[in-house]
């Protein structure tokens, strides 16, 4: 790992922690009990500052180390966490979250606006400090002195050694590498005061390979040199092992990680480092405490993961622990990887799949049945690895809800409303793909909720409804979609005043007769706004047929249904992923299309249906259930010999059955969906193709828009026929 | 006891300056052109540690290191690999057969006794 | 790179003579472990040991951890330069019980 990508680390690491701390600050103010909380806090602001002091961030070491003091005062009750003070901590996270953000771009040179805007907050959390607390220097003074050794350190450890710990990995006897060797060479740069070697590692006499490293040493080091040079001894064996340096005089809290980082148990490694003379008794004690302390904390927070939630497993205890396997705690078991790694693996896998599909069209082209008996189980294979991948990039959710709890809190203080905002289904899972591109349509959304649908308390009152208005943001898996639902109890849109917009703007003509759901939906229309004047909230530029194009262009759907004076319920249905799905392939002549399998209920010989019924034959008779259909020769024009068997597909999407009249069935296949190129982008019912076995094109049909097509010719019909 | 390196190169000059440079040190030093005059040289006697250059005529250095990793007398032996920074791909293929050790071309002479110490402290 | 085993059993003593490395390791383990199992006290003599390193001191550490565990006596009861440095080296005069007992059967 480069320097580089370590910083790239820390900044994820820190915005995770900040969005940990905004929830907690957020939390704070609806819950009874809060020791957990603050605990969440001041650890969060902790471990931001230990970070950005190995990175040489002073500058946020300085600030959030008076944050740090004043969440230990919360921490030890003696200061109260009033809503003052809740305000001024959202303050002060925005302000680091600030810092993180300039320093992105050219680390070190703080704006003086920042600065500013530091220096006050600074004031501000002084004054609930108290005279007492012993500030650290100005921000951004002091840069040249290293950050452990700098007066923001709340407890140096007395020792003025380096203190180094090392655990190597276990092949390194069988390629050569001596450990004593290392720590010889280590004199050159100055004297072992003291070692403390960690046998806890050699397993049973059974289990004991000779030639497997198992050796820990703690130890005290008498060194000038720097850091690196010290370091560098390590070089040869850094892969696989662990090796840690402090500094003489560093901060307790990297002893307190290092202690929790280490395989044995934590009593082990604090008597080990005792042992070498690096902590004193008193400061053992110390380090211990704090990590019973933290750790408790850490059980009773509810564990939030992009991956998947679960709760950090206590550490067990030491005789069932196995120096190097087991994971210490669930954290371990989690694991950063970068997001275009996996984007490539999942475009792998397409390759794959693909080239899959023709192997096995080979295979049965040839007609050796052993052949295909293979080629069968490796697509079986390819299927489950395919599965596996897509499911490493699901994500919850509730990461992009959970940032509406501020919005909401923010907006509605704004705009003087009492607002609360309920979450449902935070932990429904979709592609992050999805996630990342349906989290502005979703702001959009629920900003509009706060801005234009929960009304006026005054108004609320006449109405007969609660002071608190509510927004609630739910979601939920249905037949491969995933459902999102935004809803209000506010005003409710009113079908007249839309109509007439509507009117005027051109988008339907006078008298023309349309369903509440119809002049409803007419919102998502380009250049249509209800709001009487453009808040500056929601009015940026960018309406609901912005967040229509946005849902579309992710292969999804969005409808709104509203109840004047009761509310408005925005339902966005979104594909579970967007880059490989389940297909089952439909024939029409040469041509073949994809149609996603989730939406596939059944097949069926037309001839088996009881025809078509109807005045002009538009609806087909299933077993009584009378539903649209369309052909698909007809919509896409194909004309010439198309034979004369004809096959219905059902498909049910958004609770909506209709039919699709093919001429084949050709069966399952995994799809592998690529994108249109823009020429064919506005073709209406398609949303991509995909490679067969054989090399031949299959066009993916677009479900949705079919269906939203058959509903739109039926209306203009019915106008015709009216 | 002296400690002996073996410092296998095509390159005559790079083996004279590594030699020069860890005798002075303290260590006995065996020289050979590529893998397999290294392979020759190292049955029958004690070495302690050795550096070899990866692109070697006859035998190159990760083909050395997989036949040293054969035979039991020879297979713990450490070895330092000669690299340029452009060889990624063979320095992976280098650790996978059991090279942990790699020193950057062109080197200082310090450099080399710098990780040779490392390794194997007299 | 050879190791050579002597067993006295009337003093119930091992001597070991030749290096206790990595190249010795398997064999080393194989043996040491058996003599134990077969012993209730053991008196170990390194003297003779010209080198060891870390596979050879983690094979001793086995043998004391399990001698203590089966309640047996162990003990180093002569040493070499070699093994005396690595001792120094890694603090292990407690772990091989030789504080102050260095050597004492030395004669």
């Amino acid at each position: 790992m480069n320097l580089d990508e370590a910083l790239q680390t820390f900044i994820e690491e820190s915005s995770d922690l900040l969005t940990q701390m905004e929830e907690a600050l957020i939390l704070s103010e609806q819950s009874e009990e809060i020791s957990e909380i603050v605990n969440v806090l001041f650890r969060a602001a902790h471990t931001i500052k230990g970070s950005a002091g190995l990175f040489g961030f002073d500058h946020i070491v300085s600030f959030t180390h008076v944050v740090e003091s004043l969440l230990d005062r919360v921490r030890t009750a003696e200061l109260e966490l009033t809503s003052d003070l809740i305000a001024l901590l959202m303050y002060s996270r925005d302000h680091i979250a600030d810092l993180l953000e300039d320093m992105t771009p050219e680390p070190g040179n703080v704006s003086d606006e920042l600065r500013e805007k530091g220096d006050r907050l600074v004031e501000q959390l002084k004054c609930h400090l108290g005279s007492d607390e012993s500030m650290p220097t100005k921000p951004n003074e002091d840069t040249s002195v290293a950050p452990n050794r700098t007066n923001c350190d709340q407890r140096p450890v007395r020792s003025e050694n380096w203190h180094i710990s090392l655990r190597f990995a276990p092949d390194i006897l069988k390629n050569g590498m001596e450990p004593f060797s290392f720590l010889r060479y280590l004199s050159t740069y100055g004297d072992i005061d003291h070692v403390c070697t960690v046998p806890d590692a050699i397993p049973s006499e059974e289990k004991m390979d000779p030639e497997i490293s198992y050796l820990g040493y703690e130890l005290s080091f008498k060194s000038r040199a720097e850091r690196s040079a010290i370091d560098s001894t390590f070089d040869f064996i850094r892969d696989g092992s662990q090796i840690r340096l402090i500094p003489p005089h560093a901060d307790i809290s990297e002893y307190i990680e290092l202690i929790t980082i280490l395989p044995e148990s934590n009593e082990r490694v604090a008597e080990s480092i005792r042992k070498c003379g690096s902590l004193t008794q008193e400061e053992c004690r110390t380090a211990l405490s704090e990590i019973q302390r933290v750790s408790a904390a850490d059980r009773t927070q509810v564990s939030r993961s992009d991956i998947e939630a679960s709760p950090p497993a206590p550490k067990s205890n030491p005789s069932e622990r196995n120096a190097t396997t087991v994971a210490k705690n669930g954290e371990n078991r989690f694991i950063r990887v970068d997001s275009v790694k996996l984007d490539r693996l999942i475009d792998l896998i397409g390759e794959l799949i693909i080239a899959g599909a023709s192997t096995s069209m080979v295979a049965r082209k040839i007609g050796v049945a052993e052949l295909r008996e293979s080629t069968s189980i490796l697509s079986r294979l390819v299927e489950e690895v395919r599965n596996t991948a897509l499911n490493l990039r699901m994500v919850q959710i509730g990461t992009i809800f959970n940032r509406f709890q501020r919005v909401v809190r923010d907006v509605s203080q704004e705009l003087g409303k009492d607002i609360e905002l309920i979450v449902e289904g935070a932990e429904t899972e979709l592609d992050k793909t999805v996630v990342e591109r349906i989290a502005d349509p979703l702001m959009h959304l629920v900003r509009n909720a706060i801005d234009h649908g929960i009304e006026p308390f005054e108004l609320r009152r006449d109405r007969g409804k609660p002071d608190k208005g509510t927004v609630r943001l739910g979601a939920y898996h249905e037949s491969g979609s995933i459902v999102i639902e935004v809803e209000d109890d506010g005003g409710g849109l009113d079908r007249d005043v839309i109509l007439a917009k509507a009117v005027e703007k051109g988008l339907v003509s006078e008298g023309q007769s349309m369903s509440d759901h119809e002049v409803f939906n007419l919102v998502f229309e380009a250049g249509f706004s209800t709001a009487k004047e453009v808040s500056n909230l929601s009015g940026r530029g960018v309406g609901m047929d912005v967040v229509r194009r946005n849902i579309v262009d992710l292969r999804g759907s969005v409808e709104l249904s509203s109840r004047l004076g009761e509310g408005t319920s925005v339902k966005i249905r979104l594909p579970l992923t967007l880059a490989i799905i389940d297909g089952f392939l439909v024939g029409i002549g040469n041509a073949t299309y994809v149609l996603p399998l989730d939406m596939v209920v059944e097949c069926i010989e037309l001839a088996a249906w009881n025809q078509e019924v109807g005045d002009d034959k538009r609806y087909l008779n299933l077993r009584g259930e009378v539903m649209p259909y369309l052909r698909l020769h007809e919509h896409f024009g194909i004309s010439g010999k198309i034979g004369k068997q004809r096959n219905v597909v059902v498909l049910n999407y958004a609770g909506e059955k209709f039919g699709l009249v093919v001429e084949k069935l050709m069966g399952e296949f995994q799809t592998v969906i690529k994108p249109m190129g823009k020429m064919l982008e506005k073709v209406q019912g398609i949303s991509g193709f995909t490679i067969l076995g054989g090399g031949d094109v299959a066009l993916v049909l677009d479900v949705p828009g079919l269906m939203r097509q058959i509903v739109l010719e039926h209306e203009r019909e019915e106008d015709t026929v009216h | 006891m002296s400690k002996t390196v073996m410092i296998v190169d095509d390159s005559a000059s790079i083996r004279q300056v590594v030699s020069i440079a860890l005798k002075g040190a303290g260590y006995q030093v065996i020289e050979a052109c590529d893998g397999q005059d290294g392979l020759a040289k190292v049955s029958g006697q004690r070495v302690h540690l050795i550096i070899s250059d990866v692109n070697m005529p006859k035998m190159d250095g990760i083909s050395f290191v997989k036949e040293l990793k054969k035979i039991p007398e020879t297979k713990f032996i450490p070895v330092i690999m000669l690299t340029t920074e452009s060889m990624q791909a063979k320095k992976q293929e280098g650790q996978a057969a059991g090279a942990r050790a790699w020193v950057v071309k062109p080197f200082q002479p310090e450099q080399m006794i710098a990780a040779v110490s490392k390794l194997i402290m007299s | 790179m050879n190791i050579r085993f002597d067993y006295d059993p009337e003093n119930n003593r091992l001597s070991l003579d030749g290096e206790m490395t990595i190249y010795t390791a398997a064999e080393l383990k194989g043996r040491l472990m058996q003599r134990l199992h077969e012993s209730e006290t053991l008196a170990i003599d390194l003297s003779r040991v010209g080198e060891i390193d870390s596979s050879g001191v983690q094979l001793l550490l086995l043998m004391f951890r399990d001698a203590a565990t089966k309640n047996k006596c162990i003990r180093i009861v002569a040493s070499s330069p070699a093994f005396d440095e690595v001792v120094f080296l890694c603090s292990l005069q407690e772990a091989f019980g030789m504080n102050g007992i260095e050597a004492e059967e030395e004669a």
